[in-house]
């Protein structure tokens, strides 16, 4: 029984190479996506993965095929992946994955393969400093400094020189602190408490009294998804009556959902998604943002989170590389490859959902101050800060 | 013709090993590299097969060793603000497995210290709580990394070759794999050996025998622990990045997964294990979207499901699976080889003279509480002197035996054994003095061989240790062990069924079994706790003859019966009690006609 | 640190620390009963807490089909030993009544619309809904191997636990969530404000310990139950079932989970994953215990709690590694009060 059905297995995986060689062979652009749609990171990869449908399918006449994997959120799993969907399926370019030291594992092997990579995580570590085996990264998310810069700029414009800061134990959380307070020591403003949690902590009171404590103007909070909610709460439970600040971490439905009245005032800045209806029709990014968000959503019934906004302008960016690399080889070739990491390389005034892409050989995020907008809660609504 | 001689073990080896190396010249790649992580995971997983399939132990913190390995590797191997006292390590990757496998080891031993003690709930709790802390802990650490991780590692040059391509490190982790197999099989197949594979089930058995069940269950887990250390070594230059998340206790689980699934309980389960999940998590990948209509999700259930269905099921994995329908089940297991050429025998103790008081029992009272068990209870033996103990139901006769075997001590009292007192020390330290036992409920190892098993009992008279088993620096002494187990089974009339798993033996010649093995601890004083129950007329009689032939070397011995035929035509003395008194001693003669014991047997004749 | 500072975390640690005590008894109940360590807990925990913000917010509530998924296999489970001849040639009575019972609440949840219900139905219904999957999860999972080894047992539980965390990632998404808190208005006392949620968590664990005290002190079915523990075969002998046995330890191990998710869902942000972190810390109570004594875990559930607390304020990012590594000294001192080596039947 079991030897039948091992044996009916192999023959099914024959089958299945056969056909891998046959799709080679009709020339077709193969993309690979790796996301942790499970684990503990699940929260950033399932709105990824859900995007993967709303990606180009036909590019300059060539249809495009996406390949997901999951890597379960074990950066392990993702060298696998990654080693997979190069060797086996001979992909011409890899998005993903969800991770930070997912990431961070997987350049030496995508550099080493030539095979373009396109990830959608949030430290800036991944492109910089930039090196013989980070050229083949492009991060598709905005450097946390570009988000940082609209914040601190803020709070030098209404006073606050003194920061409470409370992030995650985790790389968000890592990069956040180091990004801030570079940035935060120019501009004179003092980080007076530095508070770390877990995402699944059931209670912030002795992070928040510390904090309080510290006695700061405002407090920073970075942390991802829902996750970013409860520091402040609990700040607001305990007295605290200063400014609150967000990262794009928070830039969800679920931070207003879960925070009610106490994330009222709440200043953030991300990518113009959540005040779509707000922004001028002159800002390049609207429509593509509006028809990523409403396609997504009738996909999935729910509102995206920025996360999967960044898988979207990976499919963009290579939409707009692949016409450009085919003069140079035919998808599968390594030729292809190069020619398709020279094109990204290239990109200018690309209108994304999260901003315009302006990829130069130093700068693989691109993005300036259109990819940001300094968004405020009031009255339960993002609101955009004029 | 050859080929039929080997052991079913070195079959395997001549069947895997020109397949392992043919394998990075025909697969691809990813294959490759998949064979790699496979290789890694079987020797994290063999270690769990080691200590929860061998010994019954259970951890959940074998990534985070492998973790500790992976992290000191990684930290010496970039080496970029080393302290200055591990700066000679810098750079070399033996200073990353040095560092690695000290650290791992030390906090195995710190662990193993706090909880291998305790009953075999706490290692599990204590291990998921500690794989737990570990990880947080290298997260938080920022010269690790913190929680994005070490990169930049360098690739692995080992005397000058540069293994940086996943078909060169290829060759070097299945030559560790196979290498740690072979140490494995080989401490598995010594003494040290059987001790560990005797903690699963027999700990109070080999105690009495001599074995320190601590240390080896210590050295199961240090040896556990020292496999994940390889295995982290290896995982840093294959990865050239290490951070927290593979090490999570999650990780933990999944080796102890791999492990249920190949087949805990056998060596090559491991490698089934580690080869049969990697693959699992392929084709789960490959085909629930195809089933379920929806990607991704569903992996973890599926896997979980599968675990509780192997448990229910299928309990020895795949391993076991094999061995059951292929019929070795018995010969894959390590087993000793056949008689080699004729070896000195192990020396023997001086034995004490006929007639030397042997053992002293002086006024033992015990008491449960307000229940008196034994009063007052006094006697002696002497060599080539057997003594019955008898008595009804209830009499106290087991407790006393459990005195005497220094299970339990007197509330008051003492027992002397050879002049020495006894009371109060334990079965191990007089396994040494020359005290042998056999149980009432038969203690054997159902699974291992009745010469394996008698083997236990020679326990104290090797010394080599797990480093001599695991190189076959033992082979001598273990021959002497094991030809000394083969006498006293010859002598004992077990000599044809050697190599039968001792389960399969009937009741009474389990019996005789646990005969022999007491037998082979070279004892002067043997403590026989009802050996006739269960046998047949003939079988006593043989058991009649073997002790007769005992007493007259010089044996002492006393035994606790019920089965008076037996007793009367064999015994010199004869030790009666009753609710926790002794109510008559003396030769089986005037026993037979003493009022007290009729009255107390047949329940008041009047 | 001053004076509010201490009583401030000293609140904070008591909240904790009371879930934790629940959660420690309960794991207790379960093991002495059946042997079982409950890993899976916490996800009651997790459950409950997520099914009342999924009733709230008006999303659909899919805890039901879980249910009826578990309540098929328990169907199946019966026919298939009725087959092998190892019961009645029909599933029984319970089972058919636990799928009907498991259908009916998930056309209830379905049907009405829960997020104006009120507090007290949605409390309830999520009641409704976490029990029986404590019955249910000891009838497919571990009922067919009650009389395994302790350690298969374990590793049972460990799967069963990765299963229920992999479907609470299906039911209820990868984001957290959170509930309206029972009631606004804090306590003061002197210069301390008591939390009204902390002062619910409190108040109902109390409750609660008194009520299983009662339970297991004044009734004849809780004797039982305690019998069972002490000696299976001879409660066997007098009528308890070990099946019977184990369903109402699991049930009550449900009940207390789920309590426990409702009363801390309005303080603090709960993930699918979540369960199995504050189970652990009712593992680390129980152990302090010696797996054993049920007033010593719940006190040693407590000072988890507060160690928790203060040691957040000392070192946010250790707090993990500190909580976990109390238990070393823990199991030192076991360790020394220990002797002799024992085989485990």
């Amino acid at each position: 029984m079991f030897g039948r059905r091992f044996a009916y297995s192999l023959l099914f995986s024959a089958l299945m190479v056969g056909t891998a060689h046959v799709q080679v062979a009709q020339a077709q652009v193969k993309v690979g996506v790796v996301t942790s749609s499970t684990g503990p990171i699940a929260l950033v990869g399932i709105p990824q993965k859900n995007s993967v449908p709303l990606l180009p399918t036909t590019v300059a006449g060539k249809s495009v095929q996406y390949i997901t994997l999951d890597d379960a959120s074990d950066p392990t799993a993702t060298v696998s992946a990654f080693k997979k969907l190069i060797t086996e399926e001979k992909v011409d370019a890899i998005i993903g994955p969800s991770g930070s030291p997912n990431a961070m594992g997987v350049i030496q092997f995508a550099a080493e393969a030539g095979v373009p990579m396109l990830a959608p995580v949030g430290t800036a570590a991944v492109v910089l400093p930039m090196n013989d085996q980070k050229k083949w990264v492009f991060k598709t998310t905005q450097n946390d400094d570009l988000i940082a810069a609209a914040l601190i700029e803020h709070m030098a414009k209404t006073g606050i020189t003194s920061v409470g800061f409370v992030g995650t134990a985790d790389p968000y959380g890592d990069n956040w602190l180091k990004v801030f307070s570079e940035q935060a020591a120019k501009q004179n403003i003092k980080v007076v408490a530095s508070e770390r949690f877990q995402r699944q902590d059931t209670s912030l009171t002795a992070q928040s009294l510390k904090i309080i404590a510290a006695n700061p103007q405002a407090v920073l909070i970075a942390a991802p998804g829902s996750s970013s909610v409860l520091p402040q709460t609990t700040l607001v439970d305990q007295g605290f009556r200063g400014k609150f600040y967000q990262t794009h971490g928070a830039a969800l439905p679920d931070f207003l959902k879960l925070g009610g009245r106490k994330v009222e005032g709440t200043i953030l800045a991300a990518s113009l998604m959540l005040v779509l209806d707000q922004v001028g029709d002159n800002h390049p990014s609207k429509k593509v943002a509006s028809d990523y968000v409403a396609a997504y959503e009738k996909a999935n019934g729910s509102k995206p989170a920025t996360f999967g906004a960044n898988v979207f302008d990976a499919g963009l960016l290579l939409e707009r590389a692949i016409p450009v690399a085919l003069k140079s080889g035919e998808p599968g070739s390594p030729a292809f490859r190069s020619a398709l990491r020279d094109a990204l390389e290239q990109v200018k005034e690309l209108p994304a959902t999260q901003g315009v892409y302006n990829l130069t050989p130093a700068d693989h995020s691109g993005f300036d101050e259109r990819g940001r907008e300094l968004i405020t809660v009031s009255k339960g609504t993002w609101t955009l800060v004029k | 013709m050859r080929i039929a001689s080997l052991s079913p073990h070195a079959r395997i080896f001549l069947v895997l090993v020109p397949l392992l190396a043919l394998l990075p010249l025909v697969l691809p790649t990813y294959q490759v590299t998949l064979a790699n992580n496979i290789g890694i995971f079987a020797l994290a997983t063999l270690g769990i097969v080691l200590l929860t399939g061998i010994g019954g132990m259970t951890s959940f913190g074998q990534a985070a060793f492998v973790g500790i390995s992976a992290y000191s590797t990684a930290y010496l191997a970039i080496g970029t603000d080393l302290p200055a006292q591990l700066g000679w390590l810098g750079g070399s990757p033996w200073g990353g497995l040095l560092l690695g496998m000290v650290l791992t080891l030390a906090v195995a031993a710190l662990l193993g210290a706090l909880t291998l003690r305790l009953s075999g709930h706490y290692l599990p709790l204590g291990t998921i709580a500690w794989g737990l802390s570990l990880f947080y802990l290298f997260g938080n650490l920022e010269f690790l990394g913190g929680h994005t991780g070490l990169s930049g590692m360098p690739a692995l040059r080992l005397f000058g070759i540069s293994l940086d391509r996943a078909e060169s490190l290829y060759y070097l982790i299945w030559a560790l794999v196979l290498l740690a197999v072979v140490v494995t099989l080989n401490l598995l197949d010594s003494r040290e050996g059987r001790a560990i594979r005797a903690l699963r089930g027999g700990q109070r058995m080999s105690e009495s025998m001599g074995v320190n069940t601590f240390r080896a269950k210590m050295v199961a887990f240090l040896v556990s622990a020292g496999f994940a250390a390889l295995a982290g070594w290896l995982y840093a230059y294959t990865q050239r990045f290490v951070s927290p998340a593979p090490f999570s206790l999650q990780a933990g689980i999944d080796f102890m997964f791999m492990a249920l699934i190949g087949g805990v309980g056998q060596v090559w389960g491991a490698l089934i294990g580690a080869t049969a999940v990697t693959f699992l998590k392929q084709w789960l990948q490959d085909w629930l979207p195809h089933i379920l209509g929806r990607t991704g999700n569903f992996e973890s259930i599926v896997f979980g499901l599968l675990i509780v269905v192997l448990m229910q099921r299928m309990p020895g994995g795949i391993a076991g699976w094999l061995a059951r329908h292929l019929g070795h089940a018995r010969k894959l297991a390590p087993s000793a080889q056949p008689a080699p050429t004729p070896v000195e025998p192990l020396p023997r103790r001086a034995l004490p003279a006929k007639g030397e008081a042997i053992l002293e029992v002086r006024g033992v009272t015990k008491r449960f509480g307000g229940l008196v068990a034994n009063n007052d209870i006094s006697f002696d033996v002497h060599a080539g002197e057997i003594l019955a103990v008898i008595g009804p139901n209830g009499a106290g006769k087991s407790t006393l035996f459990n005195q005497l075997s220094c299970v339990d001590r007197p509330t008051s009292g003492e027992i002397r054994f050879r002049g020495r007192r006894i009371d109060g020390r334990t079965a191990r330290e007089m396994a040494g003095a020359g005290l042998s036992r056999t149980f009432q409920h038969v203690k054997l190892l159902p699974t291992m061989s009745v010469l394996e098993n008698a083997a236990i009992g020679a326990h104290l008279r090797g010394g080599k240790g797990v480093a001599a088993a695991a190189l076959r620096l033992d082979r001598r002494e273990e021959a002497r062990l094991l030809d000394e187990a083969r006498r006293q089974l010859g002598r004992v009339g077990l000599g044809q069924h050697l190599h039968a798993e001792a389960g399969s033996l009937a009741l009474g010649q389990q019996r005789i079994l646990e005969i022999a093995r007491a037998l082979c601890a070279d004892p002067c004083l043997l403590l026989l706790d009802e050996p006739a129950a269960g046998l047949r007329h003939l079988e006593k009689q043989a058991l009649a003859e073997l002790l007769k032939r005992l007493r007259a070397e010089g044996m002492a011995i006393v035994l606790v019966e019920h089965d008076m035929d037996f007793v009367m035509g064999l015994v010199d003395r004869v030790f009666v009690m009753e609710f926790g008194e002794q109510i008559a001693e003396g030769v089986p003669e005037t026993i037979q006609t003493n009022p007290a014991v009729l009255e107390a047997y047949l329940g008041g004749v009047e | 640190m001053n004076l509010q500072i201490v009583m401030l975390l000293g609140q904070d640690g008591v909240t904790n620390g009371a879930i934790y005590a629940l959660l420690a008894l309960s794991i207790l109940l379960v093991f002495t009963v059946t042997r079982i360590l409950l890993i899976p807990q916490g996800e009651f925990v997790s459950f409950a807490a997520l099914t009342m913000a999924a009733m709230q917010s008006g999303t659909p509530v899919r805890m039901g089909w879980l249910l009826v998924a578990l309540a098929l296999a328990a169907v199946a489970l019966d026919l298939y030993d009725a087959a092998r001849g190892k019961g009645r040639w029909r599933p029984r009575g319970a089972a058919l009544a636990m799928l009907a019972y498991a259908a009916a609440v998930t056309a209830l949840t379905g049907l009405v619309p829960l997020d104006k219900a009120g507090v007290a139905v949605q409390a309830l219904l999520t009641v409704a809904l976490v029990v029986p999957l404590g019955p249910l999860l000891y009838r497919v999972f571990y009922q067919p191997i009650a009389a395994a080894h302790s350690l298969v047992l374990l590793i049972v539980s460990i799967a069963v636990h990765v299963v229920l965390v992999g479907a609470g990632l299906l039911m209820f998404g990868p984001e957290g969530a959170r509930t309206e808190p029972f009631s606004e208005e804090g306590l003061s006392i002197g210069m301390v404000t008591l939390n009204s949620q902390t002062l619910w968590v409190v108040a109902v664990s109390l409750l609660l310990i008194v009520l299983l005290y009662a339970f297991f002190e004044r009734t004849l079915y809780g004797k039982a139950l305690r019998a069972a523990a002490v000696n299976r075969l001879g409660a066997e002998l007098v009528g308890i079932s070990p099946e019977i046995a184990g369903k109402a330890s699991f049930g009550l191990a449900a009940l207390i989970g789920g309590l426990s998710g409702i009363l801390i869902a309005p303080i603090t942000t709960i993930y699918f994953d979540s369960g199995f972190i504050i189970s652990l810390k009712g593992f680390v109570g129980a152990i302090i215990g010696g797996m054993a004594s049920y007033p010593v875990a719940a006190l040693g559930a407590l000072f988890i709690g507060q160690a928790e607390s203060f040691s957040t304020f000392w070192a946010s990012s250790y707090k993990e590694v500190i909580v976990f590594t109390l238990i070393l000294p823990v199991l030192l001192w076991r360790s020394l009060s220990h002797k002799g080596a024992e085989d485990e039947e």
